[in-house]
């Protein structure tokens, strides 16, 4: 069992948790809004069904209460790094097939993309504190998608900006049970036992 | 058995294959056929088992006796005039048969077999298409060509008005050719054997929609299909948000023909065949072909770049790697310039560089894109005729007193080779303004002054500059930014 915290850690970490929070909420705000853009200036039927998407992580978790600390800080980093590299790709596939049309939707693409990086930060952040390794990123994030046709590029995005906005809830919710008191001591615990 | 029904068929005009029935079932064995053409020659005669003959073709007519095995020899004498034989060209080979799937286009290739006929000869081709699991004639074309007495490749091109992925195609080929001369009766070739073009309805796992990603005209008549497993149920197909009444190409084939496409947003109209388990699709961006670029105009503001302007006609509503590009091409240097144009402002504006020792420049604006390409009438210009310097800069007053000032400015350019024309507009206090006009050579970005006399003692002057080419003015430059001096006591 790790030592309780320090209370300048505790508090530390609570101030993190609390603007990872709201950072989550923000860009949870932000992608919901992008969604519509999206759909709309896609084409797309906004009740189109989106198989699961190669290089997407999942927000569903099993036993996801049974979960440490570490466990949370170290999958949320990993798929915001996933989502990072998606939407730079995104990012990077809109101004090759739309170039100057559209601006708008770039620009909420870009802005999304600069919440998310800072949100991984902040992830790594969490971590430092608690003095825990951050894993290295493998390569440039994940493998290459395989060459997928335009309307397949539009259904991956629609199925990125989906399973990022489900990623936004989780994490607040990882973040708010990271922020838990620990009931004997009265302090947050250290991440290792925190469920 | 008597021999009866002597038909002769020639392919080239030269030979020709006789063929006879037997009355009645005679022995099989040698019969020997013999011919004479009727101008005194001797008669040759040839032995066979078969029932017909390889024998030339006669200039007019020929007597031909043939003893066939038999109780007793069978002997019969026919004579056959030209008019009796039938001329049926060789069926045609094809050579190649090469899809072009982005076009939909197939291109023949075959060979007229020239080499044996009479050079000038009229040949038609009749070209069939076939379509589908039941080979169903989609067109037949009729195709014309000369004989040349050489063997020439000739070469069709037929564009499909579905997709070539959606099904397979098949092409045959037939001939007639209009001997003239030839006096019998004459007739089409047999078809070819087909030559097919597969459908991905016919390749494992070839499912998609088709054409994929592709771009048509504004009002183009577009056929989607969609492939998918055999098993697989589809419920229905949509262009856009409205959904279309579907044909059954074959099993795995499912098309929907959009009439008179309307332009497309920016991100392409999405093309969705809906399955009983999951979704396929193809993106059409339907746009406009460039139109012709119109009042091209070109000027330099500092003998290095030459600007060329020009008013974009309609959008083409392709964007991003599908947008129109545009290029500037000087015929005199042969040089070609690729210009940076955002489709979404209005300002088209291509820079090409002065060339050194080149005054004359002869421009052509290309523009294109995947629907259409157009090009601007050319434009012969002078570039010393058409200077449009930059705003003087840095202007100062470098010496005054109370009757005079001397001005300072610099203008950003090489204008070493003509002269220039500054004009100096003076507004002194009770906003009266006078226009002063001076002329000096072109500097290389260099400095210019001016000294103004007969001004009023103790009084406050506002002073700007503006300059352009003093031969062949072509524009003023804009204003420069005004300075102030209020001149000494007297």
């Amino acid at each position: 069992m790790a030592a309780a915290d320090s209370p300048s850690t505790a508090l530390r970490r609570r101030d993190l948790c609390s603007r990872g929070i709201r950072l989550a909420g923000k860009m949870r705000a932000d992608v919901v809004d992008l969604l519509d853009i999206y759909v709309e200036q896609q084409g797309l039927d906004a009740s189109a069904s989106v198989a699961a998407v190669e290089g997407v992580p999942l927000a569903a978790v099993e036993r996801w209460d049974e979960q440490t600390g570490t466990q949370r800080l170290l999958e949320n980093l990993a798929a915001y790094r996933a989502f990072r590299a998606l939407l730079a790709q995104m990012l990077e596939e809109q101004r090759e097939q739309l170039g100057e049309a559209d601006a708008g939707l770039g620009r909420a693409l870009a802005a999304v993309l600069l919440q998310v990086s800072a949100f991984a930060y902040h992830l790594e952040e969490l971590l430092r504190l608690e003095s825990r390794g951050i894993p290295g990123e493998e390569g440039d994030g994940p493998p290459p998608p395989p060459r997928l046709s335009l309307f397949e590029q539009k259904l991956r995005g629609l199925g990125v900006l989906r399973e990022l906005a489900q990623w936004a809830v989780r994490s607040a919710r990882d973040l708010r049970q990271l922020a838990k008191p620990s009931p004997a001591t009265g302090t947050a615990p250290g991440l290792a036992e925190s469920p | 058995g008597d021999p009866q029904n002597l038909k002769c068929v020639t392919h080239n005009l030269h030979k020709m294959i006789c063929s006879w029935d037997i009355s009645s079932r005679g022995r099989h064995g040698q019969t020997d056929f013999c011919y004479t053409t009727n101008d005194l020659t001797p008669q040759v005669c040839l032995k066979t088992k078969e029932r017909r003959v390889e024998i030339p073709v006669p200039g007019s007519s020929i007597t031909v006796t043939i003893k066939s095995p038999g109780t007793a020899f069978a002997t019969k004498e026919f004579v056959i005039h030209q008019k009796d034989i039938s001329f049926v060209p060789v069926t045609p080979h094809i050579l190649s048969l090469t899809p072009d799937f982005p076009t939909s286009t197939l291109n023949l290739k075959w060979s007229d077999d020239g080499s044996v006929f009479p050079y000038g000869l009229d040949a038609l081709w009749q070209i069939q298409i076939l379509r589908k699991e039941a080979m169903e004639e989609v067109t037949r074309v009729t195709y014309y060509s000369k004989l040349t007495h050489e063997d020439l490749i000739l070469s069709w091109n037929w564009t499909s008005d579905i997709p070539l992925e959606c099904t397979s195609h098949y092409v045959k080929i037939r001939c007639y050719i209009n001997a003239t001369q030839f006096v019998g009766p004459k007739d089409w070739s047999g078809w070819s054997p087909a030559e097919v073009i597969p459908g991905k309805d016919t390749e494992p796992g070839g499912s998609g929609v088709f054409p994929l990603d592709t771009v048509v005209a504004v009002g183009s008549n577009v056929t989607f299909c969609c492939v998918h497993e055999e098993d697989q149920r589809i419920t229905n197909m949509t262009y856009g948000s409205k959904s279309y009444t579907m044909m059954q190409l074959s099993s795995r084939s499912h098309a929907i023909r959009v009439l008179n496409a309307s332009a497309s947003q920016s991100s392409g109209t999405n093309v969705v065949c809906r399955l009983e388990n999951g979704m396929d699709g193809s993106v059409v961006f339907v746009g406009y072909a460039p139109d012709i670029p119109q009042n091209l105009s070109c000027e330099t503001s500092n003998f290095l770049i030459i600007k060329c302007t020009w008013t974009p006609g309609r959008p083409s509503g392709l964007y991003g790697k599908r947008r129109t590009k545009y290029s500037l091409f000087e015929r005199i240097s042969s040089k070609n310039v690729s210009c940076e144009v955002n489709e979404m402002n209005r300002d088209r504006v291509c820079d090409f560089p002065v060339l050194p020792d080149q005054k004359t420049y002869d421009f052509i604006l290309d523009v294109s894109n995947a629907i259409g390409q157009a090009q601007s009438p050319s434009l012969l210009v002078d570039i010393t005729q058409r200077v449009h310097p930059k705003p003087p800069e840095k202007l100062t007053i470098t010496g005054n007193n109370s009757t005079s000032v001397q001005l300072r400015w610099f203008i950003n350019g090489s204008f070493a080779g003509i002269r220039l024309l500054c004009q100096i507009e003076v507004i002194s206090g009770h906003s009266e303004k006078k226009l002063h006009s001076i002329s000096m050579p072109g500097g290389k970005s260099s400095s210019y002054t001016a000294q103004l006399n007969a001004l009023n003692p103790n009084t406050k002057y506002q002073f700007r500059v503006r300059c352009s080419a003093a031969d062949h003015f072509w524009r003023w430059s804009d204003w420069s930014r005004g300075v102030e001096q209020t001149t000494s006591e007297a």
